[in-house]
């Protein structure tokens, strides 16, 4: 973390899955409530590894975030149609995979202005149309890509156990949090969100 | 973005998040799109739109409302006879079975075999999408079938609309439907039952209203654990009211909120109530229970009594 003069102006160093690290300000990063529960009252010492997420992707969703710092504050998902021309230039600008990328990068950092204008949006691919129109614009996995997918999802659950106990093992040597190292704040933030995420699975 | 989306590859909170950004039609149609995307609307149903299924048993519709009435959909069910020519229909699936469907801005037509396959199957159907209950405002005997049905599927009403018009004898159905009740939040009775059916509540809702009610007993009503309860052209007497109201001081009703009768048998020769002349001294008195837990205020006119309950503060 670098260390301006004026707090407003803190920069946090990010890290991709490239391994490449790039400035974030402030201000931009605190609009990720992931962001504010693992580092906002404790700081970072080197770079913030949101290694899950490409260069790209991860800059895109800082641009938004800068972005909209001066924004007056949040206050619900807006509709598509209300979407300002900077708002409607970033989405347009994005291919699909980029969209998709961009989407789950939201989701993990839990950037709730960002998610709910992507959902807006996709919630617009699907306004005014029957089924059959419906159909042709989304696709529908396979039983075997569901199955992979599964597959991938109970793997990827198994290891963040694996992790998380271990992880619940180090903090209760280390009780403060201040005291853990970032890598493992973010493992364990990623965690939660999994554990979050399986708890609707099973319902 | 002009190749088609993977919807169903969305992270599970996302998927929801789209979800609730669609209207109620948008919903349904999406829904009947392919059963794994039917299935993870069930996923999300814990935190779906909370909307009123109404059955329209006049024009055999059923029509899905917001809490706020500002967004609405209209599900037709028909008849199949004569519809497998039409180029506009279209075959989906819809709790398990095979439907043709058409289409239209603020509504879809389905296509059944019978009513009852077609009510059975779409209401179900519905209630995994929304949280809701059923509503209905009008009864036809012959929905009599489906309505039990719908309650012995655990399924809850609003608001449950019956008549007993034309019923001579005793009816295996209703007994059904009055052993379910207490899935029913507000139950309106508008006819009398013929001399010989006699309806047996076995539960109760939550309110009750029954007009023409000179066939609802005492017996009946010393029974009943509704909140609220509103009997209109009753025969009830003053001897009634006094059991009732004693059994309320003595802490019976226990539920009860609000009592009203009307067309009351009430006599005007010094006949007394908690013994008080009615007329003179009922009207306007705070009563309270023996337990001191809660009072009620009595207000008569002509020949009918409210009965206002709050706790004690």
């Amino acid at each position: 973390m670098t260390s301006p003069a004026s707090s407003s102006e803190v920069k946090y160093l990010i890290e991709s899955s490239e391994g490449n690290t790039f400035d974030v300000s402030g201000a931009a990063l605190r609009q990720s409530n992931t962001f504010n529960a693992m580092f906002l009252n404790i700081g970072a010492d080197g770079p913030i590894p949101f290694t899950d997420y490409n260069e790209a992707t991860l800059k895109k969703v800082f641009e938004y975030c800068e972005h909209s710092v001066n924004e007056e504050n949040y206050s619900g998902p807006k509709h598509q149609d209300d979407l300002s021309k900077w708002d409607l230039n970033f989405f347009n600008e994005m291919d699909q995979k980029m969209f998709i990328d961009v989407i789950n990068a939201s989701n993990f950092l839990d950037i709730e202005r960002l998610t709910s204008y992507c959902c807006e949006r996709i919630a617009r691919m699907l306004r005014g149309k029957n089924t059959q129109e419906m159909i042709k614009v989304i696709t529908l996995p396979t039983a075997e890509e569901l199955e992979a997918k599964q597959k991938v999802e109970e793997k990827k659950a198994a290891a963040a156990k694996k992790v998380a106990e271990k992880a619940a093992e180090t903090a209760e040597k280390t009780e403060t949090l201040e005291e853990l190292p970032v890598q493992q704040l973010v493992q364990t933030t990623r965690n939660k969100l999994t554990r979050k995420y399986l708890s609707f699975s099973n319902e | 973005m002009s190749s088609p989306f993977p919807l169903l590859r969305l992270p599970r909170l996302v998927l929801f998040d789209v979800f609730k950004s669609l209207s109620i039609g948008e919903k349904i149609k999406l829904s009947i799109c392919s059963k794994k995307i039917y299935t993870q609307f069930n996923n999300a149903r814990l935190y779906s739109q909370k909307v009123i299924v109404a059955l329209d048993m006049h024009y055999q519709n059923i029509k899905v409302y917001s809490e706020d009435y500002k967004d609405r959909f209209e599900i037709s069910i028909r008849f199949i006879i004569g519809m497998s020519n039409d180029p506009d229909v279209q075959q989906y699936q819809i709790e398990g079975r095979t439907v043709l469907v058409t289409f239209y801005l603020e509504r879809i037509t389905t296509f059944w075999k019978d009513y009852q396959e077609g009510f059975l199957s779409v209401i179900p159907y519905l209630l995994m999408i929304f949280r809701g209950k059923i509503q209905t405002n009008t009864y036809y005997h012959s929905y009599q079938s489906i309505i039990s049905e719908l309650l012995d599927l655990q399924l809850e009403f609003r608001k449950l609309v019956i008549e007993f018009k034309g019923l001579k004898h005793q009816n295996l159905r209703f007994n059904q439907i009055f052993n379910k009740l207490e899935l029913v939040e507000f139950l309106s009775i508008s006819s009398i039952p013929g001399p010989g059916f006699r309806p047996v509540f076995t539960s109760w809702p939550q309110k009750i209203i029954i007009r023409s009610s000179d066939w609802f007993t005492l017996k009946s009503l010393l029974t009943c654990t509704c909140n609220t309860i509103t009997l209109t052209g009753s025969h009830l007497g003053n001897e009634d009211l006094d059991e009732i109201i004693k059994k309320w001081k003595a802490g019976g009703f226990p539920n009860l909120e609000r009592l009203e009768i009307d067309k009351l048998r009430f006599t005007n020769n010094g006949e007394h109530i908690l013994g008080v002349n009615w007329r003179r001294e009922l009207d306007r008195k705070v009563i309270q229970t023996e337990d001191g837990s809660k009072k009620a205020t009595i207000r008569i006119s002509d020949r009918s009594i409210e009965m206002s309950i709050t706790p004690f503060e």
